[in-house]
């Protein structure tokens, strides 16, 4: 890998990895369609690394396409791109199946909070937790906690009486003055509840409950407990947890699925194939309008700056650094394609042809190795493009590998060293510059058949 | 245009320009100078307007974090008021004397406001791949989801009674003999101070963030997010931190609002009117600019908790209206004047009030 210019660090966000031999970009049979429209069909293209080539065209001929398909924008239908061997791509890493794992188990956590009924289990947890007397301590919140998943029967305070309730405080078995009455009561009807059998062929369970009471002294008072309460009790516990259980299962499911969709979504896309290494100009110019000349470069910049959020917030000495050597770089970016003079004006405001050579300045901060420049030229007197294509040499001369749609035929036959002509989607002919002009197939398509 | 640059301008106006490039550049600090004398000399702000002012500065924090998401980023956020109420009822949960956290206002502070950026994150997670409309909606559902959870969720948030009491800050703390607790709960003036710093503090960060590396990304995603995307920029991870700094933002405005009110209110005060008043706010004042924020607040808040009240309670002392006629009471013509005020804005200047920079450059070329 080569030195960064200006000290600046190269962007080693790349999640694509290695270095393999030239050619530097390899298009294999690359075919896109658009619905039954075919733009490009079967392009054959390598460009090797520190050339210029060209791709020219009638309109239509799907340059731009070809384009947007190298640069992520598009994906292909058919066929591969290349860059320094490897898929312009998001490879999938174990990383990215753990994270999808654990935003999975983040989706479950909350699916069975909602099926368990987060409310209660609070209720339970930490509310039961204040009314009890005793000062609150982690372990005896885990023990409710615990109780609360086997349904078992708790004390709570109601208007300065004790009561007996269900787990999630649902049904009140009894009512009583004393707490210590309150947890012999407890006891007494979770050993009844226990025992109580429940399902499909067990035999109803008639035995009295008040016997259960009367046994305990100092019980007063019990109100009616039907006998289907008592058996919603005795099947709480498998209730609970299968609720529980199913909820992080489902939401796990989920959150794993929706979180690897999301990947494979974001697999290919503008982004990556910039922190790769390849940059580009747009045809319809693209700017930061809005934001100023040196602000555009810097958004360039951007993942070449080091240093986090904290940092920003807190203007720490190192974030200072970064942001002045990034200034410094882009304004040389700036001096670079002759646009020094006008850093702090806004983008939007400048001339049609600074605004071409903006987008190149802020391609070429990006610290690419490689970088796409659709027409560049278009629009340009025939001055201003003479020194384009001195800027094309020079961006060539800093070991940049650069790969140009343009239709100014002058700029085109003295930058490159290859030449490849798309007509209607098929590349008609490949070759030097001399050997180009010569073709016969390619005079055909600019002039029209005779 | 011709304001903003003293190089070019004639002599004659100079003078104009520098006073006006003066307060351009100073505004911040002059104002900050003013509010910080102002309860030293003005009485009343010991009083119920103290606590006006002081919800007046709460907005103005949650505004400068909506700012983050619809001005730098561009993306519509509907449900603001759903971050200021998980962020009032987190700081609630950890202080109230009815659970059993009770870590303090500080601790409890910064917790919230780590969640609120969680919640963020989780929500803008698997949302902000969407665009425009569709994002409006779901933020906008999300905001009536936080709504109707704290309400339902009785057990936890006490329901439409909500938490309280919310203990002031530093209850306990005894500073030269002083429980700086009590001293809150007594002069309205120290949570004054408390909401300025706060204020302060974050207009600095948003300072710094505009002027930094995650600002510029920010607003490059909202020029123009493919070729933000074609420079390297991750569209989504932008657009994340964008929601989670401007949640984080709002929970700190619902720390404070909790802390100041000493009780969460109900869930209704985190509908979706309260998202759109200060939604209005910030567009009243200017897209992406920090004074525009705080000034569409001042006037359209300002309006709402301290001119309308005060203009009301002045009809019922000059017996102007004893029978009590909606219509008479200036509070009753509360939305009418806001609508006039929004209509009366966008067609006369759409940038809002104080444009950003970026934007005003765009409106005046629109406009020679």
């Amino acid at each position: 890998m080569k030195s960064a210019p200006f000290g600046l660090g190269r962007s080693n966000r790349s999640p694509l990895r290695g270095v393999a031999d030239s050619p530097l970009l390899d298009v294999n049979r690359l075919t896109v369609r658009f619905g039954g429209l075919v733009a490009v069909s079967e392009l054959d293209l390598d460009v090797i690394e520190g050339s210029i080539t060209s791709i020219i065209g009638p309109n239509g001929a799907g340059k731009t396409t070809a384009f947007n398909c190298i640069s992520g924008i598009y994906s292909p239908s058919a066929g591969s791109v290349r860059f320094e061997g490897h898929r312009l791509e998001r490879p999938l890493t174990a990383g990215i199946c753990w994270r999808a794992i654990g935003i999975g188990l983040l989706t479950g956590l909350l699916c069975a909070a909602a099926a368990v009924d987060v409310d209660r289990l609070w209720l339970a947890v930490v509310k039961r937790g204040m009314v009890t007397g005793t000062p609150f301590t982690l372990v005896d919140a885990t023990t409710r906690l615990r109780g609360y998943f086997r349904a078992e029967l708790a004390i709570d305070q109601m208007a300065g009486k004790w009561r007996v309730v269900s787990a999630d405080g649902a049904d009140v078995l009894a009512i009583t003055r004393e707490l210590s009455e309150a947890k012999a009561l407890r006891n007494a009807l979770q050993a009844a509840v226990t025992a109580r059998r429940v399902g499909p062929g067990t035999v109803p369970d008639t035995s009295d409950l008040a016997d259960v009471v009367e046994a305990v002294p100092g019980a007063r008072q019990l109100p009616t407990v039907k006998e289907h309460v008592l058996d919603r009790l005795a099947a709480g516990k498998k209730r609970i947890r299968w609720r529980g259980w199913t909820g992080l299962f489902v939401g796990w499911m989920l959150g794993t699925a929706g979180a690897m969709a999301v990947w494979q979504r974001g697999r290919r896309s503008p982004h990556i194939v910039a922190q790769a290494g390849i940059s580009r100009t747009f045809q319809n110019i693209r700017l930061f309008s809005n934001m100023t000349v040196l602000e555009n470069v810097l958004v360039g910049l951007d993942g070449r700056i080091p240093g986090g959020v904290l940092g920003m917030l807190f203007r720490t000495p190192a974030n200072r650094r970064s942001e002045e050597t990034a200034r410094c770089a882009a304004r040389d970016e700036l001096a670079f394609v002759g646009l020094a003079d006008d850093a702090n004006r806004i983008a939007g405001q400048l001339s049609y042809g600074d605004q071409r050579r903006l987008e190149i300045a802020r391609a070429l901060a990006t610290g690419a190795r490689f970088i796409l420049l659709d027409e560049p030229a278009a629009g340009m007197n025939p001055t201003e493009a003479t020194h384009l294509a001195s800027l094309v040499e020079q961006i060539r001369t800093r070991g940049v590998t650069v790969l140009l749609i343009e239709h100014h035929m002058n700029v085109v036959m003295r930058v490159s060293d290859r030449v490849a002509v798309l007509d209607h989607g098929v590349k008609i002919a490949e070759g030097t510059p001399a050997e180009v002009k010569r073709d016969a197939r390619v005079i055909e398509a600019y002039l029209g058949g005779a | 245009m011709k304001n903003q640059d003293p190089q070019h301008s004639t002599d004659f106006f100079s003078r104009r320009d520098r006073a006006y490039e003066f307060v351009r550049e100073r505004w911040d600090m002059m104002a900050l100078a003013v509010l910080a004398v102002a309860p030293l000399c003005v009485p009343a702000l010991g009083g119920a307007l103290g606590g006006q002012v002081t919800t007046l500065f709460i907005y103005c924090i949650l505004a400068l974090g909506l700012n983050v998401v619809v001005g730098y980023t561009g993306l519509v956020h509907l449900g603001i008021a759903a971050f200021f109420g998980i962020g009032a009822y987190i700081m609630a949960i950890l202080t109230v004397p009815m659970y059993p956290f009770q870590i303090g206002f500080l601790a409890a502070t910064i917790v919230s406001v780590l969640i609120t950026a969680g919640v963020g994150l989780a929500l803008g997670a698997p949302t902000l791949r969407l665009r425009g409309d569709y994002l409006a909606i779901v933020t906008l559902g999300f905001g009536e989801v936080v709504k109707v959870t704290l309400r339902n969720l009785e057990q936890i948030t006490g329901g439409m009674k909500g938490l309280n009491p919310v203990p002031p800050p530093g209850a306990g703390v005894k500073v030269a003999g002083i429980d700086l607790g009590l001293a809150f709960a007594i002069d309205p003036r120290w949570f004054y101070y408390l909401a300025l710093v706060s204020l302060a503090g974050v207009v600095l960060a948003m300072r710094r963030l505009e002027d930094s590396r995650l600002g510029r990304a920010w607003v490059a995603v909202r020029e123009d997010e493919l070729a933000a995307s074609a420079m390297g920029i991750s569209a989504t991870r932008v657009k994340l931190s964008a929601f989670a700094m401007s949640s984080a933002v709002a929970g700190l405005a619902g720390c404070l609002y909790a802390a100041s009110l000493s009780t969460t209110a109900d869930p209704n005060a985190y509908d979706f009117n309260r998202s759109i008043m200060v939604l209005c706010a910030v567009i009243l004042g200017g897209l992406g600019s920090i004074p525009g924020t705080l000034l569409g607040v001042t006037i359209l808040v300002g309006f709402d908790t301290v001119l309308a009240p005060w203009a009301d309670s002045l009809i019922q002392q000059m017996n102007i209206n004893p029978s009590g006629l909606i219509l008479l009471s200036f509070s009753g013509w509360r939305l009418a004047i806001f609508g006039l005020a929004l209509v009366l804005v966008m067609r006369f200047r759409p940038e809002g009030l104080v444009p950003s920079r970026r934007l005003a450059a765009e409106l005046h070329e629109a406009h020679p």
